[in-house]
């Protein structure tokens, strides 16, 4: 490694954010630009830490580890997320991959995989810890539709009759991200049409909730 | 019926009191006027037969007066000539002798008007009476002298009475001696008749008024028992929902103090030992750094290690309390992770369906089929012997439906009273709390398997605003 990884640490436990720095500071070419406690503060800080790679947890109070991983990467989509958490359950790791994170290590391994997994994400290939990996291998493909909830949301104002330009205002995002999100709807849900993305909402109860829930 | 609150079911079993009060307070009024009318016309059909046979009788007992006395002085009458003034003497003395009871007495009167008999009134003989009138305005003694003229007959009209002066009605019978020009007859009074109709006529709405008053006293009496047992059913209901509701909160209560006790266990029997034998590594490997041995690393290995035991056995307990892919990922990934456990746990084929769509129920509903699914998987281990299971979750038009089939030997009836029967009503009870469906498809002890269906109502459903994009955490 030439070049020095900034890397961003989110975790609202102190604790376990103190002892991945000073894990992290011991090694050469990976510099911590940050701690921070929860996504929506990585959202705020995201364009002044500019980080390469950002270790996040899942559970946070404010803005939870996936929303801010779809949010981060459609503001700097070149960033690398690395989902650092407790759970070992393979449906977080299979959705925080669909979120767009590119690994998932457990926090109870021995430290070097953390270490391990920055620099797999550095070089662009996925990484899942010793553990995740059994886990992932067999669901990658049984789930392909599962929405993230940005495309969730997008679905719902599609739906509702909202227009790209519409939806890309109203998520203070661009035109082509939505278009983007909205490709991706097509492609998982296995339709083409606008008409069709409605027809499918309606006919699985996502419109009808509106309003007599809460 | 589930638990409600009683005090709602208060104003139900009133209601329901007063919807079988209406109609038993209109049939009772129905009847009563229908019996009121009933009897009056009866009576009044009774009492107006009565009157014309009394009048009747009379009228007979007059004409009967009146043949007697002419048979008495037809000898004088018979042989007289028209203007033969002894003849007529001789008769007006007969007549004027013959006064009867308490009123009775005949009269007199020549075709121009003049009395010439007139017993128990005196100072009217030989005036004329021709306009005289009653106080109804009839023209009594020019009605008397028509009838003569005519031959006989009877008349109604009001008379004083000999004995008081006051006016009463009579009835007169008078017929004519015709050669002299003579109406001759008597009268008697009614009004001793009219007074027994009268009296009848009260007696008769006395009697209907007493019906009455009999028939308010029973549906005074019915209602009370309608509102009593009433009453009475609702105390009991009531102190039967408390009693279920009292061992509801107690099983509650159990299950809590069961739930404690285990966590505590676990946490004293587990983790506390796993942390002390930690504590004994790391202590070692102190030891042995201040001595300067390199025989430090061993112990700090194991301690190491040992840890990592405490943190798998620390997610274990947590996820035994509560899954947390059920909070941060929904009901879908939640009941994927259950399915595959059981799976691998008993061997049994067991395929998980659902939409795209994640994270879409409120918490209840969340937990609540969780929940159900759980027991219902826990019930196909334990008595099925299904070799295969199938779990489908999906949202449609009307809600949230979670269903869940296998190929087992269905469900006894003999003997689903056990644990069986509490695990069923449990689920059930969870759906009801959710105002949803619940259903057991089970072909009865064969091998046709069972199907458990629960459905919760769109109202379960979160807004799309809602759905969670800021909070994995707290949302549902």
């Amino acid at each position: 490694m030439t070049q020095t990884v900034r890397v961003l640490i989110v975790d609202d436990h102190p604790m376990v954010a103190q002892g991945i720095q000073s894990v992290l500071e011991d090694h050469d070419g990976i510099k911590v630009v940050g701690t921070l406690g929860n996504g929506r503060a990585v959202l705020d800080q995201l364009n002044g830490l500019s980080p390469d790679v950002i270790l996040m947890d899942l559970n946070m109070p404010e803005m939870g580890g996936l929303t801010a991983t779809e949010l981060v990467l459609e503001r700097r989509p070149g960033t690398r997320i690395l989902i650092l958490s407790m759970h070992d359950n393979p449906e977080y790791i299979s959705t925080a991959l669909s979120h767009g994170a590119m690994g998932y290590v457990l926090k109870d391994v021995p430290t070097d995989e953390i270490v391990d997994a920055i620099r797999a994400v550095m070089n662009g290939n996925r990484y899942l810890c010793t553990g995740a990996e059994g886990a992932i291998a067999p669901k990658s493909s049984d789930f392909p539709g599962a929405l993230t909830g940005r495309e969730q949301t997008i679905l719902l104002q599609l739906a509702q009759g909202m227009s790209n330009k519409e939806v890309a205002l109203a998520l203070d995002i661009s035109v082509r991200t939505v278009e983007t999100h909205r490709k991706n709807l097509k492609r998982k849900l296995g339709i083409s049409s606008t008409a069709g993305l409605t027809r499918y909402a309606l006919e699985h109860g996502m419109l009808q909730g509106t309003g007599n829930a809460l | 019926m589930s638990s409600h609150l009683p005090f709602p079911r208060l104003t139900y079993a009133q209601k329901l009191s007063l919807v079988a009060a209406i109609p038993l307070i209109l049939a009772v009024a129905a009847i009563a006027v229908l019996v009121a009318n009933q009897s009056r016309a009866l009576a009044e059909r009774e009492i107006q037969a009565l009157e014309t046979q009394m009048i009747e009788a009379k009228k007979r007992e007059l004409r009967n007066y009146v043949t007697q006395a002419r048979n008495g002085f037809y000898f004088i009458y018979g042989s007289a000539a028209p203007n033969d003034q002894d003849a007529k003497n001789q008769v007006t003395q007969i007549l004027s002798a013959m006064i009867y009871g308490d009123e009775g007495f005949f009269f007199v009167y020549d075709y121009d008007g003049i009395n010439l008999v007139s017993p128990r009134q005196t100072e009217m003989i030989n005036n004329n009476h021709l306009s005289l009138t009653d106080s109804r305005g009839k023209p009594v003694v020019a009605d008397l002298i028509n009838i003569a003229r005519q031959g006989d007959g009877y008349l109604t009209h009001l008379w004083p009475k000999p004995s008081s002066g006051a006016e009463a009605e009579m009835i007169t019978y008078v017929t004519s001696f015709p050669s002299w020009r003579w109406a001759v007859g008597t009268g008697v009074f009614i009004d001793d008749v009219l007074t027994s109709v009268a009296a009848a006529r009260a007696e008769v709405e006395a009697r209907v008024q007493r019906t009455f008053y009999y028939i308010l006293a029973i549906t005074l009496a019915a209602l009370l028992m309608v509102f009593g047992s009433g009453m009475a059913l609702n105390i009991r209901e009531r102190r039967l929902a408390d009693a279920k509701l009292k061992r509801l909160t107690q099983r509650v209560f159990d299950a809590q103090e069961e739930e404690r006790g285990r966590v505590a266990r676990e946490l004293h029997d587990g983790i506390s030992q796993i942390l002390v034998g930690v504590r004994y590594a790391l202590d070692t490997a102190l030891r042995r750094l201040d001595k300067g041995l390199d025989t430090a690393r061993a112990p700090l290995d194991h301690g190491i290690d040992t840890l990592g035991d405490a943190i798998s056995e620390v997610r274990r307990i947590s996820r035994d309390l509560r899954p947390g892919v059920l909070d941060d990922l929904g009901l879908g990934p939640a009941l994927r992770t259950l399915v595959d456990d059981f799976s691998k746990r008993t061997g049994i084929q067991t395929d998980f369906q659902t939409v795209v769509f994640r994270n879409r129920l409120d918490q209840d509903a969340k937990i609540a089929l969780y929940r159900i699914a759980q027991e219902a998987l826990t019930n196909i281990e334990r008595h099925s012997k299904a070799t295969r299971v199938s779990v489908d979750l999906r949202g449609h038009k009307r809600g949230a439906t979670l269903r869940i089939s296998d190929n087992g030997t269905g469900l006894d009836p003999a003997r689903s009273g056990g644990s069986t029967g509490i695990g069923l009503r449990n689920m059930q009870e969870r759906v009801e709390q959710l105002d949803g469906a619940f259903r057991i498809l089970t072909s009865n002890g064969t091998q046709g398997g069972c199907t458990v269906e629960a459905t919760v109502p769109l109202t379960h459903l979160l807004p799309p605003q809602n759905t969670p994009q800021n909070k994995e955490r707290s949302t549902a």
